[in-house]
């Protein structure tokens, strides 16, 4: 199963991602966390460090091969799959893979689309698959996404993240992409706000699946860079996102 | 067949992966080493599999070895230079074992076998068996075939020596594959969704334009993905071998390019040179006034002595376009042997940027190295031609003689084809008012009535003044 959480920047992807794969890595099942946001932050949250993106690989390839320096008779795409599972963070509990760095100037169309096989081929052994999207509607345009079994999409408690919801939900649907669910997840609310921020949710015409409250701990996690997977199991966000994947889990 | 091996062997576990949390050990990769190796040997006792080095139930869980697999054939019909070609089939054969991982080829192996695997009692000797097995069924030509497992560091050591100077030797043998060594070429439509009547036609002596792919790796993707947008060409009868025309070239592109492009020239930026895409690292470009070529990449920020910069060539000849003078390439293709040689290779190349001189100075044939200006040396028509004389480059005489013969055409009969070659020594400054170049272009069409057509190739447009007027 492919999750993608999107939303607009800022908004609380990656803080949902992440306690995604926190939960979903503690049902046994093979996990594979993607990090598609180029300035990615997924691996901090989760705690891991990466030495190589995807990006990367991709210009190594670039420069090796302009540079003539790869023997002639081996194949490109083997090369590329090695590189690549080489760039993939292995832990315990699940394995990450981060996109990293847009493309340069230049052809990316061969390159692309080798990696595109390579990264389908990889994903295939995972039972799990939560995709940290980049902000915006660019992974809908250009077709990333579609693939995606669900589509979770965040807001906070702004008009300008409400919004960037609802052009979410419409522009799947004008390009006909069609997610078994979309499902909407309202971030940062506070008891005052809630009733009018759910209403305004509402407008954007995609189910809301799970509030999260704003949590003075995760505000508190962010500022001392501490990974938000290290939550400890009653914060009010890790139980809220544990309801929302049981949610998922059930109706999937 | 294979009922004595405990895992299930089949095509479909090809493309599986053993997550370091699953796996039981991991052999070669990026943290060891290993290497594996085909190789035709009069002597092979078929079937045998020797494990040399500790085996699986030796391994601690977790621990990376190194791996080395050699595998030796014999057969009647069997020729050292099949030897890559079979090889290259391991990477597929060891992943049909389930439980068994295999990555890229050569010495950049990395393998890995899942607890599962090991818990049903696979050892090394069972994917030696697998894949003896697997060899023969796919090449009928192995009639005999044995494999060796290295386990030790020294053993492997000593086996990357060897395969070392196999690699070695194919390589050499790769890189002399031409043109008139292979059946079939591939066609590559992978830019099509913006250069709608492009085909790239991929050659062992022409690389893609985007540099991206070569001959064997079109190869291996046509086979991977055959309906995929890399696919084949049958060579079929060759039209002109220096230019690089052939029928079947030319029915693919009217037929991909929807009947716009009916003719190509592999080999020459004349006539009909290749469709150009608009990722293409290079451009080759006619520079009339002095019958010669340039060269620039994408990299080159500055002017090219046309006046313009590489974004604005590339405009004007990208994106599908077939334009005479002008012809998208891969660096890569700078180096075969074959490069632009209907139009006289490096003989007619009479200015490139210093970063590709230098990368490609191995190439350039010795005594022209010197001859070829870069941006360092000249910048303008005039500075060109001032370098190219001093240095004596090949293209003096090639002028001479061209202005000769028109010279001896002009007090000739009249043409009805009136096609003037452009002035050899034309100079944009008139009675010493200095001149701008406003504008050039490949190709420009004006609009005309009367069952006429004027058409200017490589048209550069000079103005004393150019004003600019608000409507």
């Amino acid at each position: 199963m492919i999750i993608a959480v999107s939303g607009k920047g800022g908004t609380g992807k990656t803080l949902l991602s992440s306690l995604l794969i926190k939960h979903l890595s503690e049902t046994g099942k093979d996990v594979l966390a993607i990090d598609a946001d180029p300035d990615s932050n997924l691996p901090e949250a989760l705690g891991v460090g990466v030495v190589k993106t995807v990006g990367d690989v991709r210009e190594e390839l670039k420069v090796d091969t302009a540079k003539g320096n790869i023997p002639k008779d081996m194949n490109k795409w083997d090369i590329l799959d090695y590189k690549i599972m080489e760039s993939v963070v292995e832990t315990p509990k699940f394995d990450l893979l981060v996109m990293g760095r847009p493309e340069g100037s230049g052809c990316y169309c061969a390159v692309n689309n080798m990696l595109r096989k390579i990264i389908e081929t990889i994903s295939s052994n995972y039972d799990y698959i939560v995709i940290d999207t980049e902000a915006g509607l660019e992974h809908l345009s250009r077709r990333t996404t579609q693939n995606v079994d669900i589509m979770l999409v965040v807001t906070d408690k702004s008009k300008r993240g409400i919004l960037t919801a609802q052009r979410i939900g419409e522009l799947s649907n004008e390009l006909d992409i069609s997610f078994k669910e979309m499902l909407l997840v309202v971030n940062r609310i506070t008891p005052d706000n809630k009733d009018l921020i759910l209403k305004k949710a509402q407008e954007t015409g995609i189910e809301i699946v799970g509030t999260i409250y704003e949590d003075g701990e995760v505000a508190e996690y962010d500022v001392e860079g501490k990974p938000l997977v290290e939550l400890s199991d009653d914060s009010n966000s890790v139980v809220a996102v544990s309801k929302i994947v049981t949610r998922i889990l059930n109706s999937n | 067949m294979f009922e004595d091996i405990p895992v299930d062997v089949s095509p479909m576990y090809e493309g599986e992966r053993i997550r370091s949390a699953n796996m039981f050990v991991e052999l070669a990769g990026p943290k060891s080493i290993g290497a594996e190796l085909v190789q035709v040997e009069e002597d092979v006792e078929d079937g045998k599999v020797e494990v040399i080095g500790p085996n699986l139930n030796m391994m601690k869980e977790g621990e990376i070895y190194p791996f080395g697999l050699l595998i030796e054939i014999k057969g009647e019909k069997l020729e050292k230079e099949l030897e890559g070609v079979i090889e290259r089939r391991t990477h597929e054969l060891c992943n049909y074992v389930k439980g068994f991982m295999h990555l890229n080829q050569r010495d950049q192996i990395w393998c890995r076998v899942s607890k599962e695997a090991k818990d049903a009692g696979f050892e090394l000797e069972h994917l030696g068996k697998s894949i003896s097995i697997l060899f023969k069924e796919e090449f009928p030509i192995i009639e005999a075939i044995s494999i060796k497992i290295f386990t030790n560091k020294e053993d492997v050591e000593t086996f990357l020596e060897k395969a070392s100077t196999a690699y070695e030797e194919r390589d050499a043998r790769a890189r002399e594959l031409s043109d008139e060594d292979v059946d079939v070429f591939y066609g590559c439509v992978m830019c099509q969704s913006f250069a709608p009547t492009h085909t790239c036609v991929v050659t062992p002596d022409r690389t893609a334009l985007c540099g991206a792919i070569n001959w064997f790796d079109c190869r291996a993707a046509a086979k991977m993905d055959p309906d995929g947008p890399i696919f084949e060409i049958e060579k079929g009868e060759v039209l002109d071998e220096i230019k690089g025309e052939y029928v079947n070239v030319n029915t693919i592109m009217t037929d991909r390019s929807q009947g716009t492009v009916d003719r190509v020239y592999l080999h020459s930026v004349f006539g009909y040179p290749h469709t150009s895409c608009g990722c293409f690292e290079a451009v080759a470009f006619y520079i009339p006034e002095l019958d010669g070529l340039g060269i620039v990449d994408r990299d080159f920020k500055g002017e090219t002595p046309l006046g313009i910069p590489f974004s604005a060539m590339a405009g004007q000849c990208s994106g599908g376009k077939q334009v005479e003078g002008f012809a998208g390439l891969s660096l890569e293709y700078m180096r075969s042997p074959k490069f632009l040689q209907a139009d006289g290779s490096y003989e007619r190349v009479i200015w490139l940027p210093k970063a590709i001189k230098d990368s490609l100075i191995d190439f350039i044939p010795e005594e022209l190295a010197e001859k070829i200006p870069t941006e360092e040396d000249a910048n303008s028509i005039k500075e060109i031609r001032k370098f190219l004389r001093e240095n004596n480059h090949p293209i003096m005489e090639r002028l001479k003689a061209a202005k000769e013969t028109i010279e001896e055409s002009e007090t000739a009969t009249e043409t009805v084809e009136e096609e003037y070659p452009a002035d050899m020594e034309a100079n944009p400054e008139i009675e010493g008012v200095p001149m701008a170049q406003v504008a050039y272009t490949p190709e420009l069409s004006l609009p005309s009535s009367g069952g006429m057509k004027i058409i200017f190739k490589n048209a550069k447009i000079y103005a004393e003044k150019v004003i600019i007027k608000r409507k």
